[in-house]
């Protein structure tokens, strides 16, 4: 096998990596061949396909029953998006259904008329795109960071270290930051002492983006490099040494083995993680919207708990999740087909 | 411990203080203060009020209690004030004989803490006395809002529950009136006369009981004359030979003077709550709607004062005599105060007594004291009556005749007047076990803080009262306070009334708070404030408006 | 075709395989720095945490708020917070939930990847988009509420975990992984006449011991760190997990303190140190975890593979 053949100029990826079977990791690329190919399962009978796949459907059952018993029959009360529902008019919400009124599309319409619905709209695509470009990447050179140490000792003590912080609460991470970047905190009191005043991260209106993304990266951006290593660890030495007999360097190891064999997790996770657009956060917003403002820190999530639970508009918030939803399911379509175009996997194939 | 007389303030200040800390993320749950609650007419409707003589026929005839009379009687709506000590064998009897004929009882009830274990000699000690047999549902107090809400929707309510005010918004308000039984059948007349505690309590309490046109909820009466209270550390300003401010300017200039950033020392945290009592603004929700001299009838924000309150905030943000992590609204304040980088704060009344008793032993020099309030011009302020009860017991409706006598049996016994043995055991559970008295002063041992806490304290109240036999000139200092701030006291043409707005109004004002917040810390634009105030007449406030007209006309102004 | 596994090599070999070429010096250096950099960026505020939790209140009160350079040291917090029977209670009650919970989803997860590892199997695309379709739509807190309650969970630790079982992430991730594995593999079992169960656990599951690892630890970290099904469906507070006592021990501005918050109030101990305790203390099934689930991860490097 050549890897050399397969390079090009333009650093698209050769072939040649993902045609080699051996990569156990993530995700197969479009070439894994299953017994019974999508193609021609149309021509064989249901009843040779059920006896066939019998197995698996029975497999699949457990999940599908929970599913719809704790997904599936709650969503159910999503017509209350419809109604103007009132859960306590009747004996039990289930029956308070049926006696509240039908208003068609009105809470829509709210919701279309609502400035605070749409700037609560903007703050989330902004965060979204901006934890795309600022979050999104850290885990994975962060993870072929660790992976390219040698030493199993350091490694495994980096590792560790670095994953912490996932475990601690919203709460917790915003009062450490207050602390540190607040008014008064540790960095404002020293500068104070030479001199400088004024020093306030935590109640910036501008920099509020940036600050929560940094929240984000320093919470959790170290847990999410487990899924890389994993895949990474999965990655046969056989073809970095056969990148290596070929004369392929450090560089060119990382790009034509390494990454490829992160590509298809990286684009399971990056259509999930746009098809999740719209969930940029809830309590790290909650909990600094004081000290910045409803302007810069309202995203749908906050908007949505704040019309809807808080206010105790059911009807309201089940509109706004519908919408949020559909949008959500859109969104992870079109990326999946993005990644199809790109000849990746995926979420599911077509 | 604080004796619970005064654990409810107004609805919306409580819940802004909840929400005003980082980790009562849940408590902002608690939803916009438009205190809802009752209704109107018997053909079920569930919003308005009910006041006048159809309100008296369902009210409870009013007996004084005799069975300790305070040192201070209340005045101006005051709280009464006890300053003697506790003298255990001088305690009354206000529960005769055991009401309760022990037929078991379910009751949820928010709980701030850690709850104590069923079955522990607190709860055990209570039930034998009163007779009762009840099952504690003891909710987490912050993430109350959202239990009660599925609870209520749910077709198993416990026989009892406790409903704070500042939960009581959107639909929850109605709900109580579907899903609550009416009390008249057991209390109306001379029928409260077997609960002579809960006759005890005050009508003007027992009237805000009312929702949907019938006597639901079993009050925790408060005191009227009820601010929040801007306190400062005296044993500072005695130190720096400061004297309290006596006007918004010159509170400014004290506090440019009196704010190191450097020592990390702050002249203040967020004044806002304070600065609705020294420009004369309105509390937000049903009591925010007042018909002026002029005849009109006008919400809080309509009116001038309530941008120039917010304007004065703004301005000690500005000038960086507030707190950062009170601009950020991060931490506790009270511990600041105390800590000494705030030199002024401002908070429930009954703080005064915490904080006294809390540094009492770390720092004997610490000395807090209440502010007195002022008007925009240095002059008399003007202050607007908090509503008499803003916290409920009720009880599910279908319960069972013995369930409802169990129930109010047990509300009975929490509502036992200071200076009674029911009112003791309520509040330090069982001596030896629980606390010891030393010179005339009762003190609550480990299992007492981790026992006593607020489960009984939330059925009922007596009428508002502070005592503290530890610090008895605390009581003293409270009730002259609000004796002195009660001669300066308006009600507005809601007062007195428990009003429940129709839902489609639920949500008018509910960006108002958010917005003020925002404003004083210079993220929010005046013409912004302004743009809001325009939207909220056009979009349903003029409506509300003719809607309260009707309301007040109907059933007479509360002033 | 040929099955080759490959052989294990000890960890403590020499880590650098023959055909990587030696490390240079620049490039050492940046590496390490790097990754010196990030650690310190946790550990820094780590640090600062842990030394507030240990410090004793009237530093914290002097310093005005976290303590960077220790001055004294005491374990007050810890005691305090361990002292009581509840969060000894709460400790099992958690770990128990953990446990079962973590086993459970486990065991329901890998059967449904690996039911829906083969793209054209009967059902397949419409079992995933049912199950995908979870990702984006969330019921309402009412409804979710009256059914826990109509199937009589209220009030049993089974709401803490069946609500809340299946993470359609979580399957989608050990999919991808079950369907990198070469079919090959799987074919010549077949061959051999295994049913699918057996394939699933005498190939599948032996070669995705990283990703189970992962998954495991993904569902635990969720079981460990929930609270809001807790505070919602259970009324007996005995029953709470840790979390929610922690978070209630924290709390401030309560109108009757326990006899935690009383101490805090009287000034015996600090409430900023004792939210830190907690963070630590938060933090310390991880630490003692992690070593065993990164060991899998290293496994996970030892898979087999087909050569072609």
């Amino acid at each position: 096998m050549s890897l050399t053949a397969g390079s090009r100029p333009d650093g698209t990826r050769p072939p040649a990596a993902v045609e080699e079977p051996t990569a156990a990791v993530a995700a197969a690329s479009p070439k894994v061949s299953v017994p019974g190919k999508a193609g021609k399962a149309g021509k064989v009978p249901f009843q040779v396909r059920l006896r066939r796949d019998r197995a698996l459907i029975l497999m699949t059952l457990p999940v599908m029953v929970l599913l719809l018993l704790f997904n599936y029959v709650p969503l159910l009360g999503n017509v209350v998006a419809f109604q103007d529902y009132d859960p306590y008019v009747s004996s039990n919400g289930v029956t308070a259904i049926f006696h509240s009124p039908w208003v068609g599309v009105e809470q829509f319409s709210r919701m279309i008329d609502d400035p605070l619905f749409w700037s609560a709209a903007k703050n989330t695509i902004v965060l979204f795109l901006l934890q795309l470009a600022l979050f999104f990447p850290v885990p994975i050179a962060l993870a072929l960071l660790i992976n390219s140490v040698i030493r199993p000792r350091v490694r495994a003590v980096a590792q560790a270290i670095m994953y912490l912080p996932h475990f601690f609460s919203w709460v917790l991470v915003v009062t450490v930051f207050q602390q540190i970047f607040g008014g008064a905190g540790i960095i404002a009191q020293t500068l104070e002492d030479h001199g400088w005043s004024g020093f306030d991260l935590m109640t910036n209106a501008d920099l509020f983006k940036y600050l929560v993304t940094a929240q984000s990266v320093w919470k959790d951006a170290g847990w999410g490099i487990i899924v890389f290593l994993a895949a990474l660890a999965a990655v046969s030495t056989d073809l970095y040494e056969a990148a290596a007999m070929d004369g392929a360097g450090r560089w060119r190891r990382m790009w034509h083995v390494t990454l490829p064999a992160l590509r298809p997790v990286i684009a399971l996770l990056l259509v999930l993680r746009v098809g999740d657009a719209l969930s940029v956060g809830f309590e790290q917003f909650l909990l600094q919207r004081y000290a910045v403002g409803a302007g810069a820190s309202e995203v749908l999530d906050t908007y949505v708990w704040n019309m809807g639970i808080q206010n105790g508009d059911f009807s309201y918030a089940a509109a706004v999740g519908l919408v949020k939803g559909a949008i959500g399911v859109c969104l992870v379509l079109g990326a999946n087909k993005f990644a199809h175009l790109l000849g990746e996997q995926g979420v599911y194939k077509k | 411990m604080t004796p619970n007389a005064d654990s409810a303030p107004s609805g919306p200040s409580r819940r802004s203080f909840l929400a005003s800390t980082a980790v009562a993320t849940a408590a902002v749950a608690g939803g916009m203060p438009l205190l809802a609650a009752c209704g109107g007419s018997d053909t079920g409707s569930r919003e308005g009020t009910t006041s006048g003589k159809a309100a008296d026929k369902m009210l409870p005839t009013y007996v004084a209690s005799t069975v300790a009379q305070p040192d201070l009687p209340s005045k101006n709506g005051s709280g009464a004030g006890y300053t003697g000590k506790v003298d255990l064998a001088a305690l009354k009897t206000s529960v005769p004989k055991k009401l309760g004929t022990g037929a078991p009882i379910k009751i949820m009830s928010p709980f701030w803490g850690s709850p104590p274990k069923p079955g522990n000699p607190y709860y055990t000690a209570l039930d034998a006395a009163a007779g009762t047999k009840i099952t504690w549902q003891n909710q987490d107090g912050t993430t109350y809002g959202e239990k009660l809400g599925a609870v209520l929707a749910s077709s198993s309510i416990p026989d009892m529950v406790v409903v704070p005010g500042w939960e009581l918004v959107g639909k929850i308000a109605n709900a109580v009136t579907a899903k609550f039984m009416d009390l008249a059948p057991y209390l109306a007349g001379d029928k409260a006369k077997k609960y002579p505690n809960l006759a005890a309590i005050p009508s003007d309490a027992w009237r805000m009981g009312i929702f949907g046109g019938a006597l639901r909820g079993i009050p925790m009466p408060a005191a009227t004359a009820n601010w929040i209270t801007p306190f400062y550390r005296k044993d500072i300003f005695d130190k720096k030979g400061w004297s309290p401010p006596k006007s918004p300017d010159e509170f400014l200039s004290w506090a440019k003077e009196a704010t190191s950033a450097k020592a990390k020392v702050y002249a203040c945290a967020d004044m806002n709550w304070s600065a609705w009592s020294f420009f004369g603004v309105r509390p937000s929700g049903t009591l925010g709607w007042n018909i002026g001299d002029d005849g009109k009838l006008t919400y809080r924000h309509e009116v001038p004062e309530y941008l120039e309150a917010l304007e004065w905030v703004r301005k000690l943000f500005d000038a960086g005599v507030v707190h950062p992590d009170d601009k950020a609204r991060s931490g506790d304040q009270g511990q600041r105060f105390t800590a000494g980088q705030v030199l002024v704060y401002n908070d429930n009344i009954a703080s005064w007594y915490g904080k006294t008793a809390e540094q009492a032993q770390a720092k004997p020099d610490f000395e807090i004291e209440g502010m007195d309030l002022f008007g925009a011009d240095g002059g008399n302020p003007t202050l607007w009556a908090s509503q008499p009860a803003t916290i409920w017991s009720l009880i599910r409706k279908g319960a069972s005749k013995a369930t409802v006598e169990n129930a109010l049996a047990a509300a009975d016994f929490a509502a036992a007047p200071y200076g009674t043995k029911e009112r003791m055991l309520v509040d330090y559970g069982v001596e030896g076990t629980h606390y010891t008295v030393k010179d005339g002063v009762p003190v609550k041992n480990d299992l007492g803080n981790s026992q006593v806490l607020n489960a009984w304290v939330m059925l009922a109240a007596p009428a508002a009262y502070y005592a503290h036999p530890d610090f008895p000139d605390v009581a003293r200092k409270q009730v002259e306070w609000q004796q002195r701030m009660g001669a300066f006291m308006k009600k507005t043409s809601t007062f007195g009334m428990n009003i429940v707005e129709p839902t489609r109004y639920a949500n008018l004002g509910s960006q108002f708070e958010q917005l003020e917040i925002d404003y004083v810390r210079g993220n929010r634009k005046l013409s912004e404030v302004q743009a809001a105030i325009s939207t909220w007449k056009s979009s349903g406030g003029d409506k509300l408006r003719d809607w309260y007209k009707e309301l007040i006309d109907k059933n007479g102004s509360g002033n | 075709m040929s099955l080759n596994t490959q052989l294990i090599r000890s960890l403590k070999a020499p880590a650098r395989p023959v055909w990587e070429e030696p490390p240079s010096k620049a490039g050492l250096t940046a590496k390490g720095g790097l990754l010196l950099l990030c650690c310190l960026g946790v550990l820094g505020p780590l640090w600062i945490v842990i030394v507030t939790s240990l410090s004793p209140k009237p530093v914290i009160d002097r310093v005005g708020g976290l303590v960077v350079i220790p001055q004294g040291i005491t374990f007050v917090n810890y005691t305090e917070l361990l002292s009581g029977g509840q969060v000894s209670r709460a400790i099992m009650v958690s770990v128990g939930v953990t446990l079962v919970g973590t086993l459970f989803s486990m065991a329901v997860s890998v059967l449904a990847a690996y039911g829906l590892s083969r793209p054209g199997s009967l059902g397949h695309r419409f079992f995933l988009m049912t199950m995908m379709a979870t990702m984006f739509f969330g019921a309402g807190l009412i409804p979710t509420y009256l059914l826990v309650q109509s199937l009589g969970l209220t009030d049993t630790y089974l709401s803490l975990i069946l609500p809340s079982a299946v993470s359609v992430f979580n399957i989608l991730v050990l999919r991808a992984f079950f369907m990198g594995i070469s079919p090959e593999l799987t074919e010549s079992a077949r061959i051999d006449g295994a049913g699918d169960l057996r394939i699933l656990l005498t190939i599948i599951m032996p070669l995705s011991r990283a990703v189970l690892a992962v998954i495991s630890l993904f569902y635990a970290v969720g079981y460990w760190s929930a609270w809001f099904n807790a505070s919602i469906y259970l009324t007996d507070q005995q029953m709470m997990p840790l979390q929610n006592v922690l978070i209630q021990l924290v709390q401030k501005n309560t109108e009757a303190p326990t006899g935690l918050q009383q101490a805090v109030r009287t000034g015996q101990l600090s409430a900023l140190g004792l939210q830190m305790a907690v963070m630590v203390l938060a933090l310390i099934p991880v630490a003692v975890a992690s070593p065993f689930v990164q060991r899998h991860f290293k496994k996970g490097m030892l898979t087999g593979a087909v050569k072609g």
